[in-house]
């Protein structure tokens, strides 16, 4: 079965997650009911996101309730083609002209420094914020359903929205029982 | 780890990572231990079903290690969720590492894991 999820552009997958029916059985053998509150903390969701932006990262890494790695900039040298251009951008001819300018300026001045032999991890501080990058996360259930019910909100940001929307989708294929049983309460 | 320093695809670090195999994940483990990036180990997740444990035991295991996870089942059964990073760090104090060296135990008769036991908590082969 293929976990990874493809929306647009960003590619999330989930590379680990807690044996439900596992749990589920110890549980039945210790005679106690299945209660999906008390596996919330012992279920647990490791994925790997590629090609969201920085503006995503930093609003994902606010809830603090999870583990990540991310891409080093320190390391990784950035590339003009690897950035994301919002869709408010990229539906108005004017507002596109002016971001593909200013990318085009920002990436000269990086790669004109590295090229004067300033390290990566000075000349990084020039990107914008609109990099793509990717990174690691593992979070228990509990901080997943907390993540997914603040964004997917309306009012949270489109990529985020995005992103929150694909990783419920994946946990739920994969622990149905828990989420649908949160969700019916 | 080796995700957080290479611009490769998903796909791409996967099929590294299974070409080179054993001795790769070794060095890549070696390298976070000795750098001390413990970080890299919070994605390994452990749940163990505990029995026979007292509350003042699971409590004081609780308090002193924020980042385990337990809850209570019936009578002195417990779930204890753990990242390994947190099992370094109860092999590593004296408070924990009775408990650690039950874990690791475990984990060795399940035959899970044995690059990383061996690297992170050697010194017990030797010890015993």
């Amino acid at each position: 079965m293929n976990w990874l999820s493809v929306r647009g552009y960003m590619r999330v997958k989930l590379l680990y997650h807690t044996d439900l029916d596992a749990l589920k059985r110890v549980l039945v053998h210790k005679g106690v009911p299945f209660d999906p509150e008390v596996l919330l903390d012992h279920v647990v969701y490791m994925f790997e996101i590629e090609d969201c932006s920085r503006v995503t990262t930093h609003q994902l890494v606010r809830h603090r309730a999870a583990s990540y790695d991310q891409e080093s900039q320190r390391f990784s040298a950035a590339t003009k083609e690897g950035v994301i251009v919002p869709p408010n951008v990229l539906s108005n001819e004017e507002a596109y002209k002016a971001y593909d300018e200013a990318l085009k300026t920002v990436y000269s001045a990086y790669e004109k420094m590295i090229g004067a032999g300033v390290p990566k991890e000075d000349a990084r501080y020039i990107l914008p914020s609109s990099i793509k990058t990717k990174l690691v996360m593992t979070l228990s259930a509990r901080s997943l359903m907390h993540m997914v019910w603040q964004r997917t909100a309306l009012q949270a940001q489109w990529e985020i929205r995005e992103l929150a929307t694909t990783l419920q989708s994946l946990a739920r294929d994969v622990t149905p029982d828990l989420w649908i049983k949160i969700i019916e309460r | 780890m080796r995700r957080c320093y290479s611009t490769k695809t998903i796909e791409e670090i996967e099929s590294e990572l299974e070409q080179k195999g054993a001795e790769y994940w070794k060095y890549l483990l070696t390298k976070a231990m000795q750098d001390k990036s413990l970080d890299v180990l919070e994605h390994f997740t452990l749940t163990l079903l505990v029995e026979g444990a007292s509350e003042p035991d699971v409590g004081g295991l609780v308090r002193r290690f924020p980042y385990l996870r337990a809850t209570h089942l019936k009578d002195t059964d417990w779930l204890l969720t753990m990242n390994a990073r947190t099992l370094v760090e109860l092999w590593r104090d004296p408070h924990g590492k009775d408990f650690a060296r039950l874990v690791i135990s475990e984990l060795d008769g399940r035959g899970v894991s044995p690059i990383f036991n061996e690297l992170a908590f050697g010194e017990r082969v030797h010890a015993s």
